[in-house]
């Protein structure tokens, strides 16, 4: 609803409080003169109305204000134009998700917008989920929404050859949203709200519009291969179950076959991407009966691919474990070396966790313990570092 | 990734922001410490802008701190400071950043003169399974 009026006026504030009074008159007059046909198209007319009012109103008050708000000539609200690629079955919600996520916004503020106004969750809901004071939050939605209307950012789909970099953008904003809510669901228990649910609902709303773009395909797969260890993943006292110790049989069975079915889909179609890649190297665990009996061969080739199209060290490590896994530990150990030499990582206890690992698989117990105790002192995540604390004070680990 | 900037400084008197208070400070031309108020206001604003701004507090005197020790019989209130130290902790600065590459970016500019200005991440109650 909020996409609807947005395209006829681009102003955020205005169209989020029409939405509420249309709101308010439906809850006033529904249980009088009964509901409408159609309550949608009711709710979107009433909310239209009040906004021509508002906007009648503000008019006169001061056209000046007028000016910066985001409005969008009509001859613009004809969608698309005949240059743009066929994106199928398009409604707003994209052109919403693209706006909120326009390059004149930093990531924080593109993720912050896109889950209140395409989410349409509120302002305390974020705040939580992101662990920050509610008036932060609230400051950093007014500040984007500001600056959207300042850089005079349009409601509109961007040209054909900018609209793979905003595809880009949206699908790394989701990304983000996934992760956050992937990663923090241990210490979460308290809040009612699911980041992931939230990131697969919009990521599914992207990928029906977008299904020729591999990538969106592929970040879809990713999601729903990762969300179906949910379950195995905490402990009821909130301790984190690493990867190759989680009870499989708790791993949701059809969330998998369809992320196994899509990344399948996807892998062939055209140029593969990290996303892809990283749903592939899912699927393979997924579909292993155990740690032990994961074709590691497939997940150390996923990875040179992944490390050749998007390096960096966090590619390596798990490169390193696959290879380690594949031609035993030394080979892994001594992909870490120059990660070990490398000062700008001398903060990045995931190395260190690795290097542990490597050691330990290696029969090094001492060298392993000291390797776990840097690890443990350089987290922080309160879960991982308790699970490493304990693996550098076991006597003998395993 | 949220850390804290802490200020660690030593004004006397104590005031804010310390480094008008403290003996560098106040050794510095009074065009020295506007400059220096212009930057620091330019780099807040950038960080609400971006999103990166959390949250921040100045302290008070750490003479008028409580502190509370623990026993087996109970506790035991004392008045402050908690250390004789050379610096105290004045005020922080809550940030929630992309890496730690920015958040020492960000961290470095609030070093001033007469003090000691710490970064320290903040823990997390989440974790990857990977």
């Amino acid at each position: 609803m909020l996409a609807a009026l947005l395209r006829h006026t681009g102003d955020f504030e205005a169209a989020e409080d029409a939405v509420q009074e249309a709101l308010l008159a439906a809850a006033r007059q529904w249980p009088a003169d009964g509901t409408p046909d159609n309550p949608k198209a009711w709710l979107i007319r009433v909310a239209s109305r009040r906004l021509l009012d508002q906007r009648r109103a503000d008019q006169a008050r001061t056209d000046r204000e007028l000016r910066v708000t985001l409005r969008t000539p009509p001859e613009e609200l004809l969608v698309p134009a005949a240059d743009l690629p066929d994106l199928g079955d398009r409604d707003d919600s994209l052109a919403l998700l693209l706006l909120c996520c326009h390059p004149a916004l930093t990531r924080p503020s593109q993720v912050a917008l896109t889950l209140r106004a395409v989410a349409g969750l509120s302002t305390v809901q974020i705040a939580r989920a992101f662990l920050v004071p509610e008036a932060t939050m609230a400051q950093r939605i007014a500040r984007a929404k500001a600056r959207l209307a300042h850089a005079g950012a349009r409601f509109t789909l961007p040209s054909a050859e900018q609209l793979p970099g905003r595809v880009a953008a949206v699908a790394h904003v989701l990304y983000l949203i996934f992760t956050e809510g992937h990663t923090t669901s241990a210490g979460r228990s308290l809040t009612d709200l699911s980041l992931t649910g939230e990131a697969i609902h919009l990521t599914r709303q992207l990928h029906r519009q977008l299904s020729a773009v591999g990538e969106v395909t592929g970040l879809l797969a990713l999601m729903l291969l990762t969300d179906a260890r949910r379950s195995a993943r905490t402990r009821p006292d909130g301790s984190l179950v690493p990867l190759a110790e989680q009870d499989r049989s708790q791993w949701d069975r059809a969330q998998i076959a369809e992320g196994v079915r899509l990344v399948e889909a996807a892998l062939p179609a055209g140029p593969v991407g990290p996303y892809q890649l990283q749903a592939a190297i899912a699927a393979v665990h997924a579909e292993a009966p155990s740690a032990a009996g994961t074709d590691w061969a497939q997940i150390e080739t996923l990875y040179r691919m992944l490390d050749a199209i998007a390096p960096g060290p966090a590619v390596t490590l798990n490169h390193a474990v696959a290879v380690a896994m594949v031609d035993g530990p030394a080979a892994g150990l001594a992909m870490l070396q120059p990660l070990l030499e490398d000062r700008r990582l001398r903060h990045h206890h995931r190395l260190h966790a690795v290097h542990a690992h490597l050691l330990e698989m290696a029969g090094k117990d001492a060298e392993a313990r000291a390797a776990y105790a840097t690890a443990a002192r350089l987290a922080t995540s309160i879960p991982e570092q308790r699970y490493l604390n304990a693996k550098a004070s076991r006597r003998s680990p395993r | 990734m949220k850390y804290v900037i802490l200020i660690h400084a030593n004004p006397d008197p104590w005031g804010h922001p310390t480094s008008r208070y403290t003996a560098e400070g106040r050794a510095l031309p009074a065009v020295y410490h506007d400059e220096a108020d212009r930057q620091f206001d330019a780099l807040l604003e950038e960080l609400s802008a971006s999103g990166e701004f959390v949250t921040a507090e100045a302290l008070a005197d750490p003479a008028s701190s409580t502190l509370y020790g623990w026993s087996p019989e109970g506790q035991l209130a004392t008045d402050g400071p908690y250390a004789e130290a050379k610096e105290q902790l004045a005020g922080f600065f809550l940030i929630d950043c992309a890496s730690r590459e920015r958040a020492e970016e960000i961290a470095a500019q609030f070093a001033q003169p007469g003090g000691v200005v710490e970064l320290r991440p903040v823990m997390w109650p989440g974790g990857d399974d990977q």
